[in-house]
């Protein structure tokens, strides 16, 4: 008795005996095609805040905990946000950062979801009224305005995810091209956290009548915080 | 006519006669076409990045035993639980089974062709799990008991009255909660946002998976793809056995193409790499060292359902599709009818393919002989498949079949030797020309009578000049002299 693994991969090497594959396609992969649309290392700031703008993201530019402190104090106020889910000081590339916001008023919800389903309800339940998710981020794209955010302890996804607002604080050094040049430094990335998401501007959809409407069901804002 | 042409040519007369779905139609292809053309125009070799794509999943596709295995093992080895579906059936027995046996009864649900092939959701409500689709446009189809009718813009089909009234009846809401888009899509993220926080399952399709670290890829605009591979405590991908790349550096390449040719984006807003479940801290200490959040439970399903089978088939290209829907904006025939008329859970030049491809060329044959063989799939194509030869393809295993009616493979091998001899050519023309003058009608064919007329129920013609072409040319070069 055979296993459907077993079955599903015989019946796989079965049709390639006889598959009709095109011969044009049977070459080794290459990565370079967009590379010549590649900016310079200058250019990259400049072409990151334009490409998320132009998704409707908004980039601001500070430096030091007090000066990101601000501009972040600034955002939870417009929105009215009394509290904040955040990744770890140390993930936020400022030091301090989190210590500075307490003291101005900005709470943060700290949390580690249950594993146990009747607990899991509770925990999550507990992050449904937060008005604000901080991250930092583990690259940011120029080409795209994409936010590479890889999960890991202190760094949930659901500060990304589940508020409606959600502001990143990204040195400029960790400013890449495109996804391919990050992965071509870190060919092993995707194995660095159980979740690696790219976030390029807010939450969206045309669904009804084409016509482009933010927020369904992620954060309806996206603000980016550029430090050098 | 066979049954199941009978049938496509009923649903084609039901989807022309609708004004209004003409209209959207015509609106969001031509949209997704413009803004397709828009983001290739953004990249410095547009034709390269396809080249490259293609490389990407041909060269999965070409040693998929081995990559399907490794990427098993590969997924096997983070934490995640694989199952392997030879069928639908198996695959909803698989689905079902998680979920009874963990007590679950709620599942959400973000937008995956796959589940719908093989019918997931009723498989799931008969075994007492309520299923709530989570994107907007699959959330409407759902509430009003509908079918999608494109594979990126499920609703198309229908207007902003439409999703209001919808709303009202089903959700009970109020007039300023319908008033316009922005306050309906609001309420879809307050009456989402109660299913995601309670749901004991998310079920997902993926994009793309990688054969090197056993990762999967869900892509989204809305961030559903998110919360439901995040907030419950298990999630459950299904993942046609043949969206395989062997790299994440051939999984940057197809992305570079996929959300381009999908909906005219650079980028989707969220790009979703998935490997394994929720990490736990290595010592039994606390929590502090491991994932604050995330699924306990990753189970992949691994769906066969006719896949190694087409493989093996003059079709074994369309094995390459990603899915992007650019080939149906761009077909003059699904432009038209739009994707309900097409009876299959994946419409437009890549159904016509899939469809029969999957499930036999009895019964789905007939979709492929709804294209012009215009070429313009293959070119909006951001994997070059080759979509027109495809076509040829199910039409020709059709013909061996015998599937066409009696009258056409008694006429073909007749037109074969009227075309081949110049002289008969000629004769039969000019008789024929003489006959359709006599039929005509204020200048128009439009029915001709026996079997013939099997040929001109979907076709008007004009009637012939009063020389043939031949003739014409004969003359002016006699005049030229």
């Amino acid at each position: 008795m055979t296993s459907p693994r077993e079955r599903i991969l015989a019946s796989i090497r079965d049709g390639l005996l006889r598959a009709h594959l095109p011969a044009d396609a049977d070459g080794p992969p290459r990565h370079a095609a967009g590379e010549s649309a590649a900016p310079t290392v200058a250019d990259m700031p400049d072409q990151f805040s334009a490409a998320l703008t132009a998704l409707s993201g908004h980039v601001h530019r500070a430096s030091g905990a007090a000066g990101v402190a601000d501009v972040i104090a600034g955002i939870a106020r417009a929105h009215q946000a009394a509290s904040c889910i955040s990744w770890d000081d140390e993930h936020l590339g400022c030091a301090g950062l989190l210590g500075v916001l307490s003291s101005r008023g900005l709470a943060r919800v700290t949390y580690d979801v249950s594993g146990e389903p009747g607990q899991r309800a509770v925990d999550v339940d507990a992050l449904a009224g937060v008005g604000l998710g901080l991250t930092g981020a583990h690259a940011a794209l120029a080409e795209t305005g994409g936010l590479v955010l890889v999960s890991g302890p202190g760094r949930g996804r659901l500060a990304s995810l589940l508020p409606p607002v959600h502001v990143a604080v990204v040195a400029e050094r960790r400013l890449r091209p495109s996804l391919s040049a990050l992965l071509r430094e870190e060919p092993d990335l995707l194995d660095a956290g159980s979740n690696v998401v790219i976030v390029a501007g807010p939450s969206r959809t045309a669904d009804i009548e084409m016509t482009l409407t933010h927020g369904v069901h992620g954060p309806k804002h996206l603000h980016v915080i550029l430090t050098a | 006519m066979t049954d199941a042409a009978l049938a496509f040519h009923r649903r084609i007369d039901t989807a022309l006669a609708d004004a209004g779905l003409r209209r959207a139609l015509t609106l969001t292809t031509g949209r997704l076409a413009s803004g397709r053309t828009g983001a290739f125009g953004g990249l410095a070799d547009a034709e390269a990045c396809r080249q490259e794509a293609r490389l990407a999943r041909a060269s999965a596709v070409a040693r998929l035993d081995s990559y399907l295995d490794r990427f098993a093992s590969a997924a096997a080895a983070r934490g995640s639980t694989v199952h392997w579906a030879e069928t639908a059936a198996d695959a909803r027995r698989i689905i079902t089974g998680i979920a009874n046996d963990r007590g679950i009864r709620l599942a959400v649900k973000s937008k995956s062709m796959a589940t719908e092939e093989v019918e997931l959701n009723e498989a799931l409500e008969h075994a007492g799990v309520r299923v709530v689709e989570t994107d907007l446009g699959e959330f409407v189809v759902q509430l009003g008991g509908d079918r999608p009718s494109h594979i990126i813009t499920p609703i198309i089909h229908l207007t902003r009255q439409d999703v209001a009234a919808l709303f009202r009846e089903k959700l009970g809401a109020a007039p300023e909660e319908v008033a316009d888009i922005p306050a309906m899509t609001a309420l879809a993220r307050r009456v989402l946002r109660a299913e995601f926080l309670r749901a004991g399952m998310g079920i997902s399709g993926v994009n793309l998976a990688v054969a090197e670290t056993g990762s999967i890829c869900v892509v989204t605009n809305e961030g559903n793809g998110r919360l439901t591979t995040t907030l419950p405590r298990v999630h459950v991908a299904l993942l046609g056995l043949e969206r395989i790349v062997p790299t994440a550096a051939d999984l940057a390449s197809v992305l570079t193409v996929l959300a381009r040719s999908a909906t005219g984006q650079a980028s989707s807003v969220y790009t979703n790499v998935i490997t394994g479940p929720r990490r736990r801290g290595g010592g039994r200490g606390g929590p502090e060292a491991g994932d604050p959040d995330g699924p306990e439970e990753l189970h992949i399903v691994i769906l066969d359902n006719g896949r190694s089978r087409l493989l093996g088939t003059p079709l074994s290209e369309i094995l390459y599709c990603v899915r992007c829907g650019a080939c149906l904006n761009v077909c003059p025939v699904y432009r038209l009818i739009g994707g309900h008329a097409y009876g299959g859970v994946y419409p437009g030049p890549v159904g016509s393919v899939v469809m029969p491809g999957l499930h036999g060329v009895e019964g789905w044959s007939e979709l492929a002989h709804a294209s012009s063989l215009c070429g313009a799939c293959r070119d909006a194509c951001p994997v070059k498949i080759d979509l027109p030869h495809l076509l040829l393809a199910v039409r020709r295993e059709a013909a061996a079949r015998q599937l066409a009616p009696l009258w056409i493979r008694a006429a073909m091998p007749v037109y074969a030797a009227v075309v081949t001899r110049p002289w008969l050519y000629r004769w039969v023309g000019r008789a024929a020309a003489r006959l359709a003058r006599v039929v005509q009608h204020e200048g128009w064919i439009r029915r001709l009578p026996g079997p013939l007329g099997a040929w001109t129920a979907s076709r008007d013609f004009p009637i012939p000049a009063a020389r043939s072409f031949v003739e014409e040319h004969q003359a002016r070069k006699a005049a030229a002299r």
